[in-house]
């Protein structure tokens, strides 16, 4: 396999995933070189399986919160997502020249509403607005499946390839065992000494996202090897936290709340364990699994989950999975990082806020931006924090 | 004060009608509360309007009591409310408006709270939200008062329309958003029925389905009657005369009240009665909600010689007979149908002008109906939703159609903080320069 002579190229698995996370995209280029299809995608909802089992190559897109932009303002509002902008002006930028196509799954107004800005500055072969719903029951899952054979359907058309059952099957389970070896890696984090560093685990998470599936997998199996060879560190423990939040993309954040003096332990990210958590189920037609764990698996502000028989029960089934994770990760604290302009996220801060604070773990809320430019202020809170919970 | 400050001239005597059709619409959730009726907070093009005014559920509609809040420019202590639990204030602030009211009314032990303007509205018995592609806060918005008022029930139903794709026929997708919406308009009426314990009356829901076909239709033809010369009212009164058909669908007073508009209309325009002393300009409103407390503005154009015979926003219906809509005998699919097609009706005059898009289409189509000299847009900086992609219509118009004047103005729908009038001012005069210079030049 390719990407495992790559890895013995370079020594080990954290060394090859701090190569993926500083140059982003770097493989899906070279193997666009080679021939390849490379398509885009935004938000942990772009069914990759499908894309995978097109023959193509996902590559979820990233920005860079070093870089002012500069270019997308021209085109798009400044009141859009700033982590949306941010790809938007990167991509303008040439860095995702590469590509031969972009999917944006409909995960909140500022993809919606800026489809058309995307497809036509960027004018790529392929583009595909796949229409998620918001909703979680029986007519949406149908209406989903619905949506996803018209996107199988564009995808078979644009490169004249049948896109079969066995091969969605063989990208599911492909896609199943690449979380499954991610959950491995995130159990090391659970030990009073976690194994792992949170900055560490970010450049995982994000060189992860890069690769195809296969190679994507053998790194975080190789990190997992590595890791576990480290002997338990000396000192006393930091305090545990949790870092939620949608597509939170870069270590700059991770460091600042680990320079501060705490460990990053668990995190309810939509590049970490929230795209990691679920599996797609092997249902017999693979369409109905592929549906149901993107629309009522994946735990997204983006999706309305009405069940429950009564307010309190609707929290559990909305957050439940964050209480959980704070009690098997020992978190003692919470880092709410929300981007400014965010409906679906903004809209949930004081019910999530005071539904994790009924556990007894304190929840520092902070709205800020795509951009590191922003993080000094953040730090001061952040230590501010860190000391009211040591 | 907000209550001292002057009332802002209308041009028809429809619109000055309006306060009293706003004012009715939020005594009627206090009244319903009196008489044990049932209240539900609602929002607009929600596509549930006939089935809420079958089952006699009184809709409370946080856009309105928000727009309310705004025009007598009392919404501060709202917003101020809600961000104070943390609710920031780049999101929509007409959400956050009412979540604030909320909040203060859940403190008071349910009662009003002191000055609320016109009487406030009643506390509901449910919510009933439509996660659809008009916005986010669609299914957020339900979701955040619940977190307020625990024991309200909240239904969330979907209404979706196929995606733009210059590259895909939409037509082929219709008949699999339509099935959707009407099995959730389904499950609207099953939510309405175990809350009001009463089954629904299908004869008559199908009866305000034709209503509502009539009310659209009539509202056309009289919206369409401002493409006269002058024109007898200008998108200034539009965001009045926009309530019936947005806050009280499935009426005959929303059929009634345009039918009154068509016949004053008509009499302006026999008698070559405008909005302008002068009319010197035509422009389009392109796209965006007003700055509700700000709708002064619209005189400052007036006072200019510039009119605004013909808008985007607050114009959600067409024609019925120009849709072609399947014959059914279900209302509810009848109700998915109109309005799936009423988003896709823009979508195949787009695919015949390369590197057009829908909302552009509509524009051009205007522009040219209601001969205008420039299009203006607001851009509101808490809505995602009708604002984000404002400055890629006006890229595309120009380079598809031509380079007509355009302005974009900045500000929000609920939040003053936001609004500058004399820098809004100052930007329209250079606008109106610009006008003047692609006329002087005969163009």
């Amino acid at each position: 396999m390719k990407g495992k002579k790559m890895m013995e190229q370079y020594g080990n698995g954290l060394a090859l995933a701090e190569k993926h996370y500083s140059q982003y995209g770097s493989r899906a280029k070279a193997l666009k070189a080679e021939g390849r299809k490379v398509i885009g995608y935004l938000s942990a909802l772009a069914p990759v399986e499908i894309i995978t089992a097109a023959g193509i190559i996902p590559l979820r897109l990233k920005g860079n919160v070093s870089e002012a932009i500069t270019k997308a303002d021209a085109h798009m509002e400044t009141i859009v997502c700033p982590f949306i902008r941010n790809v938007f002006d990167t991509a303008l930028k040439g860095k995702y020249d590469f590509l031969d196509g972009m999917v944006l799954p409909h995960q909140c107004d500022s993809i919606d509403r800026t489809n058309d800005v995307w497809s036509y500055n960027l004018n790529l072969p392929y583009w595909h607005f796949l229409n998620f719903p918001h909703l979680t029951d029986d007519p949406s899952i149908e209406f989903t499946k619905s949506i996803l054979r018209i996107f199988i359907d564009t995808l078979e058309k644009y490169t004249g390839n049948a896109i079969t059952d066995e091969a969605l099957v063989q990208a599911v389970k492909a896609h199943n065992e690449n979380r499954r070896v991610m959950r491995e890696l995130y159990s090391l984090r659970k030990a009073d000494y976690p194994l792992i560093s949170g900055a560490e685990m970010m450049k995982v998470l994000v060189a992860a996202m890069s690769l195809p599936v296969e190679e994507s997998s053998a790194l975080i199996g190789d990190v997992i090897k590595e890791v576990k060879l480290r002997g338990v560190p000396n000192g006393t423990s930091l305090s545990r936290i949790m870092l939620i939040g949608d597509q939170i993309d870069d270590v700059a954040i991770v460091e600042t709340i680990e320079s501060a003096g705490a460990n990053l332990v668990m995190d309810d990210l939509s590049i970490g364990s929230k795209m990691y958590w679920a599996d797609v189920d092997i249902t017999p037609d693979p369409v109905q699994g592929i549906a149901e764990r993107y629309l009522k698996k994946l735990k997204l502000p983006t999706t309305c989950i009405t069940a429950g028989n009564n307010y309190q029960e609707n929290l559990e089934a909305r957050f439940g999975h964050i209480k959980q994770n704070i009690k098997d990760f020992k978190v003692d604290g919470v880092v709410l990082f929300i981007y400014k302009f965010c409906d679906p996220y903004g809209f949930e801060v004081p019910a999530m806020k005071s539904f994790i604070e009924t556990a007894g773990v304190p929840v520092l809320y902070l709205e800020d931006e795509y951009s590191s430019s922003t993080l000094p202020r953040m730090k001061t809170r952040v230590e501010a924090f860190l000391e009211m919970i040591a | 004060m907000a209550d001292d400050k002057k009332p802002r001239a209308l041009a028809t005597q429809a619109a000055a009608k309006i306060p009293k059709f706003v004012r009715g619409n939020m005594s009627a959730t206090l009244k319903a509360k009196e008489e044990g009726k049932k209240v539900a907070y609602a929002y607009i093009n929600d596509g549930q309007d006939e089935i809420m005014r079958a089952m006699d559920i009184v809709p409370a509609w946080g856009e309105s009591f928000s727009g309310v809040c705004a025009a007598k420019r009392d919404a501060e202590q709202y917003l101020q409310k809600a961000e104070s639990d943390n609710f920031s204030r780049s999101l929509c602030t007409y959400a956050t408006c009412t979540l604030g009211f909320d909040m203060l009314r859940e403190e008071m032990g349910g009662e009003m709270p002191p000055g609320a303007p016109w009487g406030g509205m009643g506390r509901p018995d449910m919510i009933i939200g439509s996660g659809q592609q008009l916005c986010d806060p669609r299914f957020k918005w339900p979701q955040a008062t619940q977190h307020y008022l625990q024991d309200v029930p909240v239904f969330v139903g979907s209404m979706y329309y196929p995606p733009w794709d210059p590259n895909m026929d939409h037509k082929g997708q219709e008949k699999i958003y339509v099935k959707y919406a009407t099995e959730e308009l389904r499950a609207c009426v099953s939510f309405c029925e175990k809350h009001i314990g009463k089954k629904m009356d299908w004869d008559k829901l199908a009866a305000l389905v034709d209503l509502t076909d009539r009310t659209w239709d009539i509202f056309i033809d009289t919206y369409e009657l401002r493409k006269a010369i002058p024109t007898p009212m200008d998108t200034g009164d539009a965001m009045n005369t926009m309530v019936p058909l947005t806050f009280n669908l499935g009426t005959q007073e929303a059929y009634d009240f345009y039918a009154d508009l068509n016949l004053e209309l008509r009499q302006k325009i026999e008698q070559k009665q405008g909005v302008a002393d002068e009319e010197k300009y035509r422009i389009l409103w392109g796209a965006g909600l007003p700055s509700w407390f700000a709708l002064g503005d619209f005189q400052y154009f007036n006072s200019k010689g510039a009119v605004f015979p013909v808008e985007t926003t607050y114009r959600n219906a067409e024609k019925v007979e120009r849709l072609n809509l399947p014959k059914t005998n279900d209302p509810l699919e009848h109700i998915a149908w109109r309005w799936v097609r009423f988003w896709t009706h823009w979508y195949d005059k787009a695919r015949n002008r390369p590197g057009s898009i829908p909302k552009v289409e509509r524009i051009i189509e205007y522009i040219e109906d209601y001969k205008c000299d420039g299009v203006v847009f607001h851009s509101a900086f808490s809505c995602r939703s009708w604002h984000a992609g404002i400055v890629q219509q006006a890229e595309i118009l120009r380079k598809i159609y031509k380079d007509i004047p355009v302005l974009i103005m900045e500000g929000d729908i609920v939040d003053i903080s936001s609004y500058n009038e004399a820098d809004t001012h100052n930007r329209i005069d250079a606008f109106i320069e610009a006008l003047e210079t692609v006329r002087s030049k005969g163009n």
